[in-house]
């Protein structure tokens, strides 16, 4: 393992930073109608020195009003996803450990459809009722990881594989009873619960919701971050971090809820993204290797471009209709993964 | 983690600078305000030029009203008519491209409950675009739903020509069907799995009005239906609508191939009946879809003889099997020729 050095942890958010950048350009550039890269950037050039007003074209109001937020949305999903991939998969010391194994995702999404069967029947103002959903969602995530949490341990002792199963038997027990819902309820609403449940970023959000993801992302990933070098220890093992003079239960209990945290907040705005926080921390590791005070960064810039691009395909490729952002998410998450799977073996 | 935070920081200030003032593209004036069929106070600016569609049932009124011209995008599905085909297309029902639709500078969105997101209708409010939402449950709401639609475009008077047209012909095979036994047949929606309609959908009631009922008797829109149980209910028809591949004449026939389907003595005698996806739009054009299927089910009614008694006759209907089998064959006969006659409505008026 390197030394840390601030160096070496600027350069590599810095490339990070750039392909982002280059990424939200595409991303703000391409879509169902054309938009030319002149108008794009003299219409963010405007909405940065606060001219807003003057953008009067409706490219400005794609550009700024549906593009960017939307983009926005799947940095912070991205991020969330891939550092909370990136702790589970430390703090379990199991690379298949990953929100979507650990049933957060079935979880989240069980409570937005419970919410979405709850709506009619209460009596809410619109703008609170847009607001059901992901906070059914987020409410649903934090149930679950409780769940898991409570199943996993044993003799008071959280186990990674008692944990692991317990996620992977808890998620597949959630989907069965979405089918049940699903198929046993009469009701319109539920015909967007497909889309959802392979992750979608085409619905916009009150703004507030984009502070509280923000505030959200940067509390918890902050919490994560304060425990990189306690992680690095615990890839020897918890005997050996603890001899080291690691606080093991601590770290746990931190990276715990924040990552459970970071997940329910993705889950409830954008549904089931699977893969990017499985793949990219692995893809991280493999470029700039495994120390967790420059993984953890990595991985959380390498999310946002993944799902930034992955969302930019799922808008173009078929436009005017839009794919699912985790279709695509798992379309190319997949091979690659056997990809660097294998070109890591031999 | 540090530049991850100062670049989520400085997109949250973009983005809130920009969400500061939503851009609204409509320069009309004059707004009106509707209640639509969801309950939600709409704003419409009157006129309305620019209609944009997410639904094909939705296009095809707004073709039934005469103001194709007006209508300046619609979906993948919008088949109907040709025209429509050529119209800009903004992609599907459920996942329509905002963008599109902002860049067509619609007045005014239409919408139905019963097929799109209310994701989509909240993102168009968010956009400042205004949506129309319908939601007919039976024929009736469909009449009053192009009704309402027609005064909110500013078109009453075709509205009223449309849905006059609609009610006359409605009222016409009231009085041919209306008195003879409904059959009960078996709407199929898909065959694997087999997905029939509930009770409360418009198809349902386009049924009755059509002298059928669905054996099917379910709270849910789309119930997936036991074969089983279809076997003990024994439908006299089975009722296709066109559009499905898998309704095509063919697939239809190769279903007594199937052992499961045979025990059904609608499928091993073919009684089936094939009427034109219009069924399955709430628009004008179910009309014509419904006195299809009164064609095929209740072919006597639609025998015109000079002979006045012929009602009379009908309604004395004994069941089928009771029947002289002179009458039978005829009846087949008639049967025969109704299918041929399919789509046409006039033919024997």
């Amino acid at each position: 393992m390197h030394p840390l050095t601030f160096r070496r942890l600027f350069l590599q958010c810095s490339i990070l930073l750039v392909v982002l950048f280059f990424v939200v350009v595409v991303a703000l550039k391409f879509g169902a109608v054309p938009v030319s890269l002149y108008a794009l950037g003299r219409d963010l050039f405007r909405v940065i020195f606060g001219q807003s007003r003057q953008i009067s074209s409706d490219y400005g109001l794609i550009v700024v009003n549906i593009r960017l937020p939307r983009i926005l949305l799947g940095i912070i999903v991205g991020a969330s996803l891939s550092v909370a991939g990136t702790s589970f998969q430390a703090l379990l010391r199991n690379p298949l450990a990953d929100p979507y194994v650990l049933g957060v995702s079935s979880g989240a999404a069980l409570g937005a459809i419970l919410a979405l069967i709850a709506q009619p029947y209460l009596t809410v103002s619109p703008a609170f009722a847009a607001l059901l959903t992901p906070m059914g969602a987020f409410l649903g995530a934090a149930a679950t990881i409780a769940a898991v949490y409570f199943l996993g341990r044993r003799e008071g002792q959280i186990d990674s594989t008692t944990l692991l199963l317990a996620g992977v038997i808890t998620a597949s027990f959630l989907s069965a009873v979405i089918m049940f819902l699903m198929t046993t309820l009469a009701g319109s609403n539920l015909r967007g619960i497909a889309f959802w449940l392979m992750g979608d970023l085409s619905t916009s959000l009150q703004k507030s919701v984009y502070w509280f993801l923000g505030v959200g992302f940067c509390v918890a990933a902050g919490a994560i971050y304060t425990t990189a070098a306690d992680l690095n220890l615990l890839l020897a093992g918890e005997k050996e971090a603890m001899h080291l003079g690691v606080d093991v239960p601590r770290v746990r209990l931190v990276v715990y809820i924040a990552a459970s945290l970071l997940t329910g907040l993705a889950v409830s705005v954008s549904g089931a993204v699977g893969y990017v926080g499985l793949i990219v921390p692995h893809i991280m590791r493999l470029i700039f290797g495994s120390d967790h005070r420059t993984l953890l960064p990595t991985a959380a810039l390498g999310g946002a471009i993944a799902v930034v691009f992955a969302d930019t395909l799922a808008r173009t490729v078929v436009a005017p209709a839009e794919l699912p952002v985790g279709a695509v998410t798992a379309i190319a998450g997949a091979p690659l993964f056997i990809y660097l799977l294998r070109r890591k073996l031999s | 983690m540090v530049c991850a935070a100062i670049a989520a920081l400085l997109f949250g200030a973009v983005l809130s600078r920009a969400q500061a003032t939503p851009e609204i593209l409509s320069s009309s004036p004059v707004y009106r305000e509707v209640t639509d069929e969801a309950g939600r106070s709409v704003r419409v600016p009157q006129p309305v030029r620019r209609i944009v569609s997410l639904a094909p049932s939705l296009t095809e009124t707004v073709y039934a009203l005469g103001l194709q011209d007006h209508l300046v995008g619609d979906t993948d599905y919008c088949d109907y008519p040709e025209d429509a085909q050529k119209k800009t297309k903004v992609g599907g029902a459920i996942n329509p491209s905002l963008e599109q639709i902002v860049a067509l500078h619609p007045d005014l969105v239409l919408v139905t409950k019963g097929l799109n997101r209310l994701e989509t209708v909240h993102s168009l409010d968010a956009l400042g675009i205004s949506s129309y939402a319908t939601d007919p449950h039976t024929v009736d709401e469909i009449i009053t739903s192009s009704k309402k639609l027609a005064d909110v475009l500013g078109v009453p008077e075709a509205g009223a020509s449309v849905v006059g047209d609609m009610q006359h012909r409605l009222a016409e095979l009231q009085q041919r069907v209306g008195a003879l036994p409904a059959k009960r047949v078996l709407f199929v929606v898909w065959t694997q799995p087999l997905i029939s309609i509930g009770k409360d959908t418009f198809i349902a009631d386009a049924l009755r009005r059509a002298g059928a009922v669905s054996v099917v008797d379910s709270a849910q829109s789309w119930p997936q239906v036991n074969l089983e149980e279809v076997a003990l209910l024994q439908p006299d028809f089975l009722v296709f609508a066109e559009s499905h591949s898998e309704a095509a004449p063919s697939a239809v026939e190769g279903l007594a191939n199937l052992p499961a389907w045979r025990i059904l003595t609608a499928v091993s005698n073919h009684r089936y009946a094939v009427i034109s996806d219009a069924v399955n739009r709430p628009a004008p054009r179910i009309v014509t879809a419904i006195e299809d299927l009164a064609r095929q089910l209740h072919p006597d009614a639609f025998v015109e003889k000079p002979d006045s008694n012929q009602k009379k006759m009908d309604k004395e209907n004994l069941p089928e099997n009771q029947r002289p089998s002179l009458h039978t064959s005829l009846q087949r006969d008639d049967l025969k020729n109704g299918l041929l006659d399919r789509g046409g409505c006039a033919c024997t008026l």
